[in-house]
């Protein structure tokens, strides 16, 4: 992974974040967004110039490859570099979960 | 009574905002947008008042693969309406929006649109002016013919304009920039 991925993409937006996520399966734009709506009980819902301009940009940097177009939705999956930044930002969230906790136990004893 | 009317308007290419307002406000009013065409002219047609959220992108990408482009904003329920000088129109109703909605939903992708407007509309600019205007600024003024004395002054006028445009459009794109990366 070279220095400008890392840059663009640690940390990750959101957004990012779960269209990373979603596209550890196959899916197209819509599917994705109706994904994220599920995993956050419909607190999250993307937008489509959002999501147009981040899977047009993961797919020129190479985080994400076209697999197939079906009825002019076109299907989306991650690539090794894709699950490289995402295992790292996985970690990065972990990370701040454990501080979190810890925090708190400590607040409470 | 008329049924339709047009309206000229002059949007910089840095009002989108103050353009989807104009568009929303006509609806409320009553008159539905129906299309932009050359020279700022904006056609509508007599409805019933409607609150209708228009939004533009700004995405050669998109424009590029419109079918895939257009399916996704469809399936995100916005209709499409035009492009317009690299603009691309949406419109949605406020009665079938759970709150606020936008087509951007986060300040990133709001700056990255800001982004490709500043490269492949600003840029340009700023390379003419720099290899064009300038040069000829001073290969006329350096030429003793009359011809040259008014072509001289035709660059200035040129170069002042150009000046006048970039102060304006600048301090909009400074503004943007500085609001979406907090």
């Amino acid at each position: 992974m070279n220095s400008h991925i890392q840059k663009v993409y640690v940390p990750m937006t959101e957004t990012g974040f779960y269209i990373l996520l979603c596209l550890l399966e196959e899916s197209h734009g819509y599917g994705i967004v109706q994904k994220v709506e599920a995993l956050t009980c419909g607190q999250i819902r993307l937008s489509p110039g959002t999501l147009y301009g981040s899977l047009s940009k993961m797919e020129k940097n190479g985080l994400i490859r076209f697999i197939r177009e079906e009825e002019k939705r076109k299907i989306y999956k991650i690539t090794d570099l894709g699950r490289q930044v995402l295992d790292l930002e996985m970690k990065r969230i972990e990370r701040l979960y454990q501080n979190m906790m810890e925090v708190r136990e400590n607040e409470r004893s | 009574m008329k049924d339709r009317k047009i309206k000229f308007r002059y949007f910089s290419i840095v009002e989108w905002e103050k353009e989807q307002d104009f568009l929303r406000r006509e609806g409320l009013n009553g008159w539905h947008f129906t299309k932009a065409t050359l020279l700022g002219i904006y056609h509508f047609e007599k409805c019933e008042p409607e609150d209708m959220v228009y939004q533009l992108d700004y995405n050669p990408d998109g424009i590029a693969h419109k079918e895939q482009y257009v399916q996704m904003f469809k399936d995100c329920g916005w209709e499409y309406v035009q492009d317009y000088f690299g603009y691309s129109y949406f419109r949605k109703p406020a009665s079938e929006m759970s709150g606020n909605e936008e087509i951007f939903c986060d300040d990133q992708s709001r700056l990255e649109m800001v982004k490709r407007i500043f490269f492949t509309r600003m840029i340009p600019l700023i390379a003419i002016f720099f290899l064009l205007i300038i040069p000829s600024l001073y290969t006329q003024s350096t030429d003793p013919s009359s011809a040259g004395y008014v072509l001289s002054w035709a660059s200035w006028i040129l170069f002042v304009l150009y000046l006048f445009v970039f102060l304006i459009l600048g301090r909009q794109f400074w503004k943007y920039w500085k609001d979406l990366s907090k």
